[in-house]
């Protein structure tokens, strides 16, 4: 199935779109804010990409980082709000 | 045939509403605008790529635990990225961020509820 | 309402988490079932006290399970769709930034009492794009303000604006969750 291929490829290019707000971000909270959104378009691509090559493996690997993602932005906000 | 339509026209919108988030974050002047275009990615951009990656797995008939875990990661997602947006929100509005154009209203200055 | 028994607060988290196991292994074969069980169980034990404070079987219901899944696939879509549109004719628009921001305090439902309900409404309010959920406080009579950030007010008056963000949502949680 090519298509899920391509659809995973557009993610990622879409990803480097928000690793620029990453680097420009005037505040911290704009940079974790697209961090953020970047967890979710890997994590998405990562799904895609696993249904193309039929290999589970990138599912559970999906998994995490989605998981991982949402941790560390509590995390972060948590912090900048000053009661960690 | 169908099937396969179907699944390139979500697979289309998913790609679509990524875009309309990612121009968002960058075109917005400030972090609560762009936090509420970054919603767009968490919904609508991931749950027609799942529907349409458990739709090809339920119907080629791939393992059963790749369509659970498909939905696992899109039902872990939308209860997780609310909780996230919310705390950023909270976060950036009591680290002293303002937006660049004066609110309409603001009731949370008002109330002080810090 | 009282304190729900510490047995029935088990046992609820208990059937909760072996459906999921059920669901995750997908197989009836008795050893997966004897190990699914031992797991729920002890998970449970150590959990329930986080998950149950009130009323620990009323979700399990046929009509509230059947209301909530028309919530989650008919009627929570559909704001979601519309919300989408027009965040995305927001962002596309060429002269961008004539929108108004504000921060509005919204009156919250009397029938919403519980805090999965509570947190449902809310999770659905940040979930649709253009609006966030910044804080959920209860005054001294009792009742519930939601602190909503709305990147396009259209209603600067409390009721409307937030019939108009949450109306229909607010009111079929309210059937799921009294």
């Amino acid at each position: 199935m090519i298509e899920f291929l391509i659809a995973a490829i557009l993610y990622l290019v879409l990803a480097v779109g928000l690793l620029y707000r990453v680097f420009r971000g005037p505040t911290a909270a704009d940079r974790m804010c697209a961090a953020d959104s970047l967890d979710l378009v890997t994590a998405v691509a990562l799904a895609l990409y696993s249904v193309y090559s039929g290999r589970s493996i990138y599912l559970d690997i999906s998994v995490v980082v989605a998981l991982l993602g949402f941790v560390s932005t509590v995390f972060v906000a948590r912090y900048l709000e000053g009661r960690l | 045939m169908v099937v396969r339509i179907v699944i390139d026209i979500l697979l289309a919108l998913g790609v679509f509403f990524t875009a309309v988030g990612v121009i968002g974050v960058n075109r917005m002047p400030d972090v609560f605008g762009r936090l509420q275009a970054s919603t767009c990615i968490a919904t609508l951009g991931t749950i027609c790529a799942m529907l349409a990656a458990v739709i090809h797995t339920a119907v080629n008939g791939g393992e059963s635990v790749a369509y659970v875990k498909l939905g696992l990661i899109l039902l872990l997602v939308l209860l997780t990225n609310p909780a996230s947006n919310h705390a950023l929100c909270k976060a950036a509005y009591k680290m002293g961020i303002r937006p660049k154009k004066e609110l309409v209203v603001d009731d949370y200055k008002e109330d002080d509820l810090q | 309402m009282g304190r729900p028994a510490r047995f029935a607060r088990w046992l609820s988290v208990f059937i909760f988490c072996f459906l999921f196991w059920l669901l995750l292994t997908w197989s009836v074969a008795p050893r997966e079932l004897f190990w699914g069980a031992i797991i729920s169980a002890v998970v449970s034990g150590f959990t329930a006290r986080f998950f149950i404070h009130a009323r620990p079987f009323w979700l399990y219901h046929p009509k509230r399970l059947l209301m909530l899944l028309i919530y989650c696939v008919v009627i929570f879509p559909w704001e979601l769709i519309k919300a989408n549109l027009s965040m995305a004719k927001l962002v596309l628009d060429p002269k961008l930034g004539d929108y108004q921001a504000g921060i509005l305090r919204v009156p919250g439902s009397k029938r919403i009492r519980s805090t999965y309900g509570l947190a449902m409404v809310s999770n659905s309010i940040t979930l649709t794009p253009g609006t966030i959920t910044m804080d959920v406080a209860e005054d001294e009579e009792g009742d519930i303000w939601y602190y909503i950030h709305w990147i396009d007010v259209a209603e600067t008056d409390r009721e409307k604006a937030g019939e108009a963000i949450k109306g229909r949502m607010e009111r079929w949680i309210g059937r799921i969750w009294q």
